[in-house]
């Protein structure tokens, strides 16, 4: 239930993209997960399919632009989400995403997750970490739902749940 | 030429050596925990962690004068580092957001852009009182000091601007339009450099001729500098820099960081760039010699130290 919170602070949150503010944020949390790091790779990387683990997300859908590949999600709150992808390391095990468009408080969203192995052959790790600013840009006092704690609390749900939903999905027999 | 001199000191003095190497070190601001990592570029180690204000972002380092100046984005005030002792002596209020600093050529002023108020505030570096504060056009960013021209030279990020006043008069010589979103910028000899966040590209700009070419780079650069005839290039999105080669103008490689490069200067002793990765909070160690070697040591919670944080 909390986790789902930040959708009912982004009722009023903006559409329209303006320059951020100076201090960027972050959010970066790692998960530990039994299964092999093949096996965790494969589903982060399929961009098409976050549906499948992330549990605020309901819907996929993928189209190609030239040589770039964006997905649409429709999220718990029936609202939507546009972001594309930035690129797929096969080396590092890296996938790198940006928010182009969602009604989330924060924006300049970009994003990595990077898988490595773990302790021992079923066992991988993953780290996620999202770099992003609050909606608001001008001099303070800065409007309620649309501060720097705002704008990490929505991202930080997002993350948290998002690893905890793949670690489950992952993890179930 | 330095370096010569340098070498030949060394031969002579081993007192001196001590003295030379016990300066060279690197402060880098820490968004994450509000200090500043002092790091030993010979060793590469973290010596201490110094507390700092708010959310610090930008350093200049005066060297003359032994004091490193941090401004703090969130508490609205700089921190006065004796590099001496390695603690804050003293901490000055704005009433501004502080995002650039420099200094000029004699360390007389050091230079503050204010990103709220479009001012760039000046202090006194002797009694580290305000002095002046010079209106500015929108959202200054960075800044840096021409010491072939006696120029301050600011990024204007909202206005796709770069401009150009006198230390002496402190007059508005030049406005000049640049990429979009220009941010790091910086400066040699007769040219200006600017790294274009949403265009990511890169301007040159000739202060002579005010002629300007654009080179396209990785995604979202952050900050350039200019060593001998190379321009390195942070792609803050990208986790590399891109190398131009300033007889060619053209990008001859592109060599990998940590996560999320932003600011990067460079070593002049051990001959090495240091980039800061505010992704992985470390910092990424590159040798000049073979653009190869690179290393990467922890070095601070969302470091990012936005201006010149090395003292050699």
């Amino acid at each position: 239930m909390k986790k789902f919170l930040f959708l009912l602070v982004t009722l009023l949150a903006s559409f329209q993209i303006y320059a951020h503010g100076p201090t960027p944020q972050k959010v970066q949390e790692t998960i530990t997960i039994n299964a092999s790091v093949e096996k965790v790779w494969a589903v982060v990387k399929d961009f098409c399919n976050i549906q499948k683990w992330h549990p605020a997300v309901e819907k996929t859908t993928c189209e190609k632009k030239g040589g770039d590949t964006f997905r649409t999600l429709v999220i718990s709150s029936g609202e939507t989400v546009y972001e594309k992808l930035r690129s797929v390391d096969e080396d590092l095990l890296k996938l790198k995403f940006e928010i182009m468009e969602s009604p989330n408080p924060f924006t300049d969203f970009n994003s990595y997750l990077i898988v490595t192995k773990g302790a021992n052959d079923n066992e991988a790790s993953v780290q996620w970490t999202a770099r992003f600013y609050r909606l608001y840009k001008l001099n303070p006092p800065i409007p309620e739902g649309q501060d720097d704690a705002t704008a990490k609390a929505a991202a930080q749900a997002i993350v948290d749940s998002g690893l905890a939903g793949l670690k489950k999905m992952l993890e179930a027999k | 030429m330095y370096k010569f001199f340098f070498i030949a000191l060394i031969i002579t003095s081993g007192f001196f050596f001590f003295e030379i190497s016990a300066a060279n070190k690197a402060y880098i601001t820490n968004q994450g925990d509000d200090t500043v990592s002092l790091i030993n570029l010979d060793k590469l180690e973290i010596e201490k962690k110094i507390k700092v204000g708010q959310k610090p972002l930008g350093i200049t380092i005066l060297k003359k004068k032994s004091i490193a100046v941090v401004g703090n984005i969130e508490s609205q005030n700089l921190s006065i580092i004796d590099m001496k002792t390695n603690t804050v002596i003293r901490s000055i209020t704005l009433d501004a957001t502080p995002l650039g600093l420099t200094h000029n050529l004699d360390e007389s002023e050091i230079y503050v852009t204010d990103w709220f108020n479009n001012e760039v505030i000046i202090i006194s570096s002797s009694t580290l009182q305000i002095i002046e504060k010079i209106k500015v056009g929108q959202t200054p960013s960075g800044i840096v000091f021409n010491k072939k021209h006696s120029q301050i030279i600011i990024s204007n990020r909202d206005a796709d601007t770069i401009e150009i006043y006198s230390e002496k008069t402190r007059e508005l010589i030049k406005v000049l339009p640049v990429g979009k979103h220009p941010y790091g910028i910086s400066t040699y000899g007769d040219y200006i450099y600017t790294a274009n966040v949403y265009d990511d590209s890169i301007s040159i700009v000739d202060i002579n001729s005010w002629k300007k070419i654009d080179i396209f780079v990785g995604h979202h650069p952050y900050n350039i500098i200019q060593e001998d005839h190379y321009l390195f290039v942070t792609n803050s999105l990208d986790d590399n820099i891109s190398v131009i080669d300033l007889n060619t103008l053209k990008e001859e490689q592109k060599i990998a960081t940590g996560e999320t490069p932003e600011n990067l200067w460079v070593d002049q002793i051990n001959n090495k760039l240091i980039v800061t990765n505010w992704g992985s909070d470390s910092i990424t160690i590159i040798d000049l010699k073979n653009f190869k070697d690179t290393r990467e040591i922890k070095s601070g919670l969302q470091n990012r130290a936005f201006g010149d944080f090395i003292v050699n």
